[in-house]
């Protein structure tokens, strides 16, 4: 009934940080707001949370733990940091195993030492593999330019899609992650189901985003922070007021972490649950497709 | 076992990997290490919803959730596919994630564990407990109906810690790090729990019935002999152990012993105090006697 006293032309009802938007809009304005931001995206980052997010993604992927082997799929990855980080993990444990396998090879002769070592160089991320899906082409963008700059290629692959649909068959990969995008997500239930329709049996889904804090005292001072600082940050650094002003509405906005476990049960997901990192700050929510 | 407490059953029915529990009943009635590693893949369930938006709680104890294996069950399949890849891999994650993939599962399944591998640890200490117990009972059974003669007490406890301690040869080279894992601060309490209730188990089938301190003294004393003989086993490279079960000889007559000679303590310590008391009172008259004369 309220919508159809607002008028037969709009779209279901959505927020857009704390304004009142359509579906339509909601993505479109967001789409902007990263498109503005892209090439500032990191030093942004950087800056707002003092180089805090940077152990946020680390704990992230440690708690991923994944073995050579792996198909990652980040979702909302843009800029690749989880996917870099990726890397260097399942890279170190690669090592590692080719170490202790030589040394149980004690006393092989020189030619099948040399043999082993052949075909294990070939394979330094030992068959792993992350693809990194955004719907944002300036975020892709600049994600490719990273991994260039930092020298990564192997195992890496850049895809253009909505979380929402995601372009890739089922049961394909072993792990989905999505650092701080899944509340750019307008409908977020879409989005989970899709997660769910990828991810093999057994898969795991990960999920980093800004949360609730419960603390009084903690919460104070993080709104504060929030509201009176970060907008000024981005209009200095990034030149983009408006942008940043969205995103810290658009954190309160986001549910909670019980309902967030909720809904990724409704999903289908089984074992869920969610690790705080700074008291509530930012969450880590985790569930298994069983 | 299959009650949780949170969250409760739930979309069970689309779950991609739980199976029904009606399949594995169809299986022989094989052993069950059989049942383990079959070659059934973890099938989609033929019923596929569509996957709309599903309410929050589904089978509430309900008969759909009486159908379908566990979290827990799946868990335990996992831990005992893993137990494969220990010699390989020891007691870690990465045995896990080999254990899921040979039941269909993501490499990623393994991540519902504990990355130290404890888990796998407990789950296979169990398991060890659980055999014995069976075998245990069925010596009973065989005693009972008049198959086999009643075993000395010595015997018995010798062939049931024997018994015990032959579980851990095909993992023997890894063992060392399992006891490593069992001392970790956060394991001890499950880990002393299993200790404690096989124990207690081993000498419930030897027929101790003691309710007095004996009950005390009896179960400290076989751990010791247990706790021992596995540290002795580690080092031993004898054919067949043969050391190690020469050594727990050793330790459980001593045991035996144990009883007897505190029993002689206690009859010396009498004689003792009983002989200080008298030479007081022989003092004490002397005096009296020397002070009225």
């Amino acid at each position: 009934l309220c919508g159809s006293v607002r008028g037969l032309a709009a779209g279901p009802e959505a927020h857009f940080g704390f304004q009142s938007v359509t579906e339509a809009e909601r993505r479109e304005k967001i789409y902007q707001v990263f498109e503005s931001v892209a090439k500032k995206y990191d030093v942004m980052n950087d800056s707002m949370t003092l180089g805090i997010h940077r152990v946020w993604k680390d704990i992230l992927v440690h708690k991923m733990n994944p073995s050579p082997g792996t198909l990652l799929l980040d979702v909302a990855g843009g800029t690749g940091d989880i996917a870099f980080r990726f890397i260097n993990y399942v890279r170190s444990i690669r090592e590692r195993q080719l170490q202790r396998r030589l040394k149980h090879h004690q006393n092989l002769s020189w030619q099948e030492i040399f043999e082993s070592y052949q075909a294990d160089k070939s394979k330094s991320l030992g068959d792993s593999q992350v693809v990194v899906c955004d719907i944002n082409k300036e975020m892709l963008k600049v994600g490719k330019q990273k991994a260039e700059h930092l020298g990564y290629s192997e195992g890496l692959s850049w895809v253009l899609g909505d979380a929402e649909e995601l372009p890739f068959d089922d049961d394909k990969f072993d792990v989905y992650t999505i650092a701080f995008g899944i509340r750019n997500v307008t409908r977020i239930d879409l989005a989970l189901q899709e997660a769910y329709r990828v991810l093999k049996p057994g898969g795991r889904f990960l999920c980093l985003e800004f949360s609730h804090v419960s603390n009084p005292l903690l919460s104070r001072l993080y709104d504060l922070y929030s509201f009176q600082v970060i907008p000024v940050l981005g209009e200095v650094i990034a030149g983009d007021w408006k942008s940043y002003q969205y995103l810290v509405e658009s954190i309160r906005r986001f549910p909670p972490q019980e309902e967030l476990k909720a809904m990724i049960e409704d999903a289908g997901f089984l074992k869920v649950d969610y690790q705080n990192l700074n008291s509530g700050i930012v969450a880590i929510h985790s569930g298994f497709k069983l | 076992v299959r009650c949780q407490l949170s969250p409760p059953q739930r979309a069970l029915q689309t779950s991609a990997v739980l199976r029904r529990v009606s399949d594995e009943q169809k299986e022989p009635l094989a052993s069950s290490s059989q049942q383990q590693f079959d070659s059934h893949p973890a099938d989609p369930q033929p019923e596929q919803e569509p996957q709309g938006p599903r309410p929050s709680y589904t089978g509430q104890g309900g008969q759909e959730s009486e159908d379908y294996e566990s979290e827990e069950q799946l868990q335990h399949r996992i831990l005992t596919a893993a137990l494969e890849f220990v010699p390989e891999h020891g007691w870690t994650a990465e045995a896990i994630a080999e254990g899921a993939k040979t039941l269909g599962l993501s490499v990623a399944a393994a991540g519902m564990f504990h990355s130290d591998g404890s888990e796998l640890v407990l789950h296979f200490v169990s398991q060890c407990n659980t055999k014995l117990s069976e075998l245990l009972e069925q010596e009973q059974k065989q005693v009972q109906l008049g198959e086999a003669e009643k075993k000395p007490t010595e015997q018995f406890l010798r062939d049931a810690v024997e018994a015990r301690l032959r579980m851990l040869i095909p993992y023997i080279e890894k063992w060392p790090q399992a006891l490593s894992i069992l001392l970790l601060p956060h394991n001890i309490p499950d880990s002393l729990n299993l200790l404690t209730s096989m124990i207690d188990d081993i000498w419930h089938y030897a027929g101790d019935q003691s309710t007095d301190f004996n009950w005390y003294t009896r179960r400290a004393v076989l751990t010791g002999v247990y706790n021992t003989t596995e540290l002795v086993m580690m080092q031993d490279s004898s054919p067949d152990f043969e050391d190690t079960w020469r050594f727990l000889e050793s330790r459980v007559a001593d045991a035996m012993n144990m009883g007897n000679t505190a029993n002689q303590v206690q009859s010396t310590g009498e004689a003792v105090v009983q002989g200080l008391m008298g030479a007081a009172v022989t003092v004490s008259n002397a005096e009296t006697s020397g002070a009225v004369r």
